[in-house]
């Protein structure tokens, strides 16, 4: 008994590593937490990337890191847009919030593209230009978390 | 001259070597996301290792047998046997995570897909435990560990108000948007990487692999009273550096290249560099330290020959179970597992086995038989080492119960 649950805990350990959809939210109110961590979790790509845009164009950083970290923020971004997507709005009031969300993260992750394409192309000194329609992002996502407290 | 800067090279090499990948992603994650309300658990993990480190390192220098050797002796095959499996299992983890982190900051500098950088990675590592001499070994990456000094640069060309900052590190508290089980879970995973068992195992080894003897007690107590808590101020630097950038833009801490984000943003290109190369040192050394741990485990307890003193050759066993340890924790790398994530789950699952690695130590220090008549640890040693040991079983109680409460941490 006791090597089985060694096991389990084990195993519920090394699975926890992975990368998980989430589950189904039951009640309008799951889903604003839902949403809530998703915003969240948006908001810190967008940042990360308007922060990683500003010190390229300021000559802080170099090619290849700059392009690694933006697109692990892009795919971080993408994963959260992909987990939302799948989880299952419980109501009518929770469809509203879903669509106010899916359009805020749909802006982000084109602008998001846009800035990985830009650094990907060698123009990291106007990078901060390109990154300038994520400031937009930012606030609605801000809003959207203020909207929701 | 010589013994002096032997004495210097090793407390450099403990600064160095203090940092890993467990100790770079908590200390980023939490200075984001609490700010500096948890730097005391640093202090209180620092306090910690610097207890337990002297012990192993004062009974490998008096047994000339590292604590691990002497855990089966002590206390029964059926308690060594658990120890040992618990010990594999989480330095396992960490192997994975380090080596994942020297893929990923070579990865940062050159722009290769991590996934292609980890097998060569790993043959790295193998060629180094294989061929390098034990004390190269410590020292190169040790040293090269320093370049991670440049976050305490970045704080101070940050220009933070020094009494706000000051004030935030001594007077804790929840922040308003978490709850105490976050909180905790955080702590808990600071402590895990403050006291991360494989340091102990490498340590107490490493001190036998090195020859220490009576007379290097003195340099023992230097490493671990001076390297130790300036490797704590380091990690306290990567803290502020987060609480400073990252935090005021809500930025979670979810890749290594984060990490690294506010050296470039306050240093510029050159301190990006260093840093790189000090992530690099630090996970290289760490996942050099974590691989042979493995094999030091799974030796001793079996009583085969270890250690990298003699040829390969006079210790098989004990190089095919690091040969083993690191292309099984590659593949696992391979599989395609969030290296940020093994990292946390590595150092919080640590906590859970805490007691494990630490409890042995204070038996042994405390046998007559071990330690000879003169060096068994006194009245004020015994009373830290027992309240730790509380603390350590708290934590071990608490880890898994918080990792369910909190979604693991999220």
């Amino acid at each position: 008994m006791g090597n089985r649950v060694r096991w389990v805990v084990a195993t519920l350990a090394l699975s926890a590593c992975t990368h998980h959809q989430v589950g189904p939210a039951r009640t309008f109110d799951d889903y604003v937490r839902k949403s809530r961590t998703t915003a969240e979790d948006a908001l810190s790509s967008v940042e990360t990337v308007r922060l990683l845009a500003t010190t390229a164009a300021d000559g802080n950083a170099f090619g290849p890191y700059t392009n690694v970290s933006i697109s692990e923020q892009e795919d971080t971004l993408a994963d959260v847009v992909g987990d939302f997507g799948s989880i299952q709005p419980p109501d009518q009031h929770a469809d509203q919030l879903r669509a106010q969300l899916d359009a805020l993260l749909s802006s982000a992750t084109d602008h998001l593209a846009a800035v990985r394409i830009a650094a990907r192309r060698g123009t990291l000194a106007g990078l901060d230009e390109v990154a300038a329609p994520l400031a937009a992002d930012s606030d609605a996502l801000n809003a959207f978390l203020e909207g929701l407290t | 001259m010589k013994k002096l800067l032997g004495v210097a090279l090793g407390v450099l090499t403990a600064i160095g070597g203090f940092v890993d990948m467990g100790d770079l992603v908590a200390n980023a994650a939490t200075g984001a996301r609490f700010d500096m309300n948890l730097a005391w658990v640093v202090i209180v993990g620092v306090i910690g290792i610097i207890v337990y480190a002297e012990m192993s390192g004062r009974v490998a220098a008096l047994c000339g047998r590292p604590v691990f050797d002497l855990v089966r002796e002590r206390l029964g095959a059926r308690f060594g046997m658990a120890n040992m499996l618990a010990s594999f299992f989480i330095n396992f983890l960490t192997l994975t995570a380090e080596i994942a982190g020297v893929a990923l900051a070579i990865s940062l500098a050159s722009s290769v897909n991590y996934f292609f950088i980890i097998p060569i990675v790993a043959i790295l590592v193998w060629l180094v435990c294989w061929r390098m001499p034990f004390q190269l070994m410590e020292r190169v990456f040790g040293l090269l560990g320093l370049c991670l000094l440049v976050f305490a640069v970045a704080v101070w060309k940050i220009g933070p108000d020094w009494n706000a900052l000051f004030s935030a590190t001594t007077h804790p508290h929840v922040p308003g948007s978490e709850n105490i089980f976050t909180y905790a879970y955080f702590g808990i995973a600071l402590f895990g990487a403050a006291m991360t068992p494989y340091e102990v195992f490498f340590f107490s080894s490493g001190a036998v692999e090195d020859g220490w003897t009576e007379k290097d007690l003195g340099e023992n107590k230097i490493n671990v009273l001076i390297g130790f808590p300036l490797g704590a101020a380091l990690s306290l630097a990567i803290m502020a550096c987060a609480h400073l950038v990252l935090a005021p833009r809500h930025i979670v801490v979810e890749q290594l290249s984060q990490v690294a984000l506010p050296v470039a943003s306050a240093v510029g290109r050159l301190g990006l560099a260093i840093v790189l190369i000090g992530i690099f040192a630090a996970t290289f050394g760490a996942a050099l330290e974590t691989s042979l741990s493995a094999g030091y485990v799974v030796a001793q307890y079996f009583g085969w020959p270890w250690g990298k003193r003699g040829s390969p050759r006079e210790a098989t066993r004990f190089h095919l179970v690091v040969l083993m340890s690191i292309a099984a924790a590659a593949l696992f790398g391979l599989t395609g597992v969030d290296p940020v994530k093994v990292t946390e789950y590595s150092i919080v699952l640590s906590a859970a086995a805490l007691p494990l690695t630490y409890f042995p130590i204070l038996v042994i220090a405390n046998d007559v038989r071990y330690m000879g008549p003169n060096h068994t640890n006194g009245r004020f040693l015994n009373a830290i080492a027992s309240v730790y040991l509380v603390i350590l079983v708290v934590v071990a109680i608490a880890t898994i119960p918080l990792m369910i409460i909190t979604k693991g941490g999220s």
